[in-house]
């Protein structure tokens, strides 16, 4: 029986009833991951650990709707005493000394943590191809990347191993990859979910977020990974929600925009044929469609290049070779430890990234292009406080294109942040996002829309979100 | 000029504390111009006014109680130290 192909309500019924045990799912789990080893998606499995936790549950009243659910961890977030690389060399053999917020949360609800998943190195790249140990492949064509950097936890739940992961998003690092293998990814508001235990990247960007089969199920982990942490002074305290509460609502009198800059000519035709087929069934169904002018998104990359990697060299200076992870062995001095440390420790996006992260924030730079920039990022957030004076969500496709081949050349510097253009301003912004699967294109290829609501307002995104997937049917089940 | 001389290049690349080979710094010689070409027109952008944003959420200061809290362990702490010294990390010389 595939217990795991079941939804987690039936899951949670079976459980209640004592008909299956949760170490069921969890020898399921990692027969499904033997059995698509290829696909490269994890990079440690919690083997011992997951099989001692289902067991100890044994005993334990089923409580919670993802008690005994399988759930596997994006390489970034730590896990106490369980390998933790960010997909680095670096961190090849560090072992965290204690467990991310979210960890702890998920312990909570005794969910089941399956493994570490494959991601991007240091969450730097949108193909999951900077990966120390090795790329993933795409569930849904082994020959193309899965997107990125979260990759490794896009494909897991796409290829059914496990029916919920985590990912975090810095420009587009969730719904990215969710969008190329077809499955539900929502960066949340940031600030919503607290990034302790998070190896930061890009402190103002990084977000955690779920990923999941479909958009209840989304919800449903959302609702359990948002509590304060005074550990992150941007965490901020919101009311308990039911994420789900709006999920079946009807959507008609809902404002939707459409910014022109998210259906250009820089947007593959088929999947802007594609949108506008989930556009017209909106309109049919009394949801006010209209597209908006914003002037200040055709800036990301730009943005992107100065405040995220202006970001992530300063955050990246932590990797000395001292207190923890890869050492060079052989210094003479302090200085030669760190140079060779560094160099040979991280990859070479990563060292671009930092290049150019130092690059921008040197001497007179900082204040020409990092202070300009930050003053654009505040244009561009105004732009969006003002369209949702006068809309509920902004709608527009998640990806530029299709995803590519494996073994096409990752391009130039400036070319390969030009996947990101669209989800990009919705962490400058600190927006919620989700993408969500929509039809299939050439190829049978997932396409995938973006919904970004205003700040704190998920909730109004799952109810677009639910509506359309179940109008659309595309896995051809009942979500709810 | 359409790329950076060597000593730049070698300034960014202490900067960042990474070593380069003699073909890297070729490399970004080219590479790190052409970004700054790109990320210069940021400079010709109008902007409403000189207010920043770094960071989507305004930063209230928070202060911690003043209590005494559980930490991290002497042993926890140096568990993933590559290199000990009884109670310490080692450290090489800072001063020569």
């Amino acid at each position: 029986m595939n217990y795991l192909d079941l939804s987690i309500k039936e899951i949670n019924k079976l459980l209640k009833e004592n008909k299956i045990k949760p170490i069921d799912l969890v020898n399921e789990a990692f027969k499904k991951i033997e059995d698509n080893k290829d696909l490269n998606c994890f990079i440690t499995l919690n083997k011992e650990g997951a099989i001692k936790k289902a067991l100890e549950l044994e005993n334990k009243e089923v409580d919670n709707i993802l008690f005994g659910i399988p759930i596997a961890i994006k390489d970034n977030i730590v896990t106490k005493d369980l390998l933790t690389t960010c997909g680095s060399k670096m961190l090849s053999n560090f072992n965290p000394i204690y467990n991310a917020h979210v960890v702890d949360l998920i312990n909570e609800k005794n969910m089941i943590i399956i493994g570490k998943c494959n991601m991007d190195e240091f969450a730097m790249g949108s193909s999951n191809r900077t990966s120390f140990y090795g790329n993933v492949l795409n569930p849904c064509d082994k020959t193309l990347i899965p997107g990125g950097s979260s990759g490794g936890s896009a494909a897991c739940v796409s290829a059914g191993l496990v029916p919920l992961s985590l990912g975090s998003d810095t420009g587009g690092s969730i719904r990215q990859p969710s969008s190329f293998c077809g499955v539900v990814g929502l960066k949340p508001t940031y600030g919503r979910i607290s990034r302790f235990g998070l190896v930061a990247f890009s402190s103002s960007l990084d977000q955690i977020g779920p990923i999941a089969r479909n958009v209840y199920e989304n919800a449903l982990l959302l609702n359990i990974l948002c509590s304060k942490d005074e550990r992150d002074l941007t965490n901020v305290e919101t009311e308990k929600e039911d994420f789900t509460s709006l999920i079946g609502k009807d959507v008609k009198g809902l404002k939707v925009a459409i910014p022109k800059f998210y259906v250009s000519d820089l947007i593959d035709k088929e999947i802007l044929d594609n949108f506008y087929k989930v556009v017209s069934i909106l309109k049919q169904e009394g949801v006010e469609v209209e597209e908006v002018d914003m002037k200040y998104l055709d800036n990301a990359v730009c943005l992107y290049q100065v405040i995220a990697l202006g970001e992530a060299s300063t955050n990246l200076a932590r990797f000395d070779g001292i207190k923890y992870g890869y050492s060079y062995d052989d210094a003479k001095n302090i200085e030669e430890l760190y140079k060779k440390t560094r160099s040979e420790g991280f990859g070479a996006e990563v060292k671009r990234r930092m290049m150019i992260g130092s690059y921008l924030l040197s001497g007179p730079n900082a204040k020409i292009y990092y202070n300009k920039a930050l003053k654009i990022r505040k244009c561009m957030s105004l732009e969006f406080s003002k369209v949702f004076e006068d809309y509920d969500l902004i709608i527009g496709p998640t990806t530029t294109s299709f995803p590519c081949k494996l073994d096409k050349l990752i391009d130039d510097a400036n070319k390969s942040f030009m996947d990101d253009i669209l989800t990009i301003p919705v962490n400058m912004a600190g927006l919620p996002g989700l993408s969500l699967p929509i039809y299939k294109g050439k190829n049978n290829l997932p396409i995938g829309m973006q919904i970004i609501g205003n700040r704190f307002d998920e909730k109004r995104v799952y109810q677009l979100a639910s509506f359309i997937e179940k109008k659309i049917n595309l896995r051809g089940e009942n979500n709810e | 000029m359409n790329r950076l001389s060597k000593e730049e290049v070698l300034h960014v690349a202490n900067l960042a504390r990474l070593e380069l080979t003699e073909e890297e710094i070729d490399t970004y010689a080219i590479k790190l111009k052409e970004i700054l070409d790109e990320v210069d027109k940021i400079k010709d952008i109008e902007v409403l006014s000189d207010e920043v944003m770094i960071s989507p959420n305004d930063n209230i200061c928070v202060l911690s109680d003043d209590k005494e809290k559980e930490m991290l362990t002497k042993e926890e702490i140096l568990k993933n130290a590559p290199k000990k010294y009884a109670d310490y990390i080692e450290v090489r010389g800072v001063f020569e």
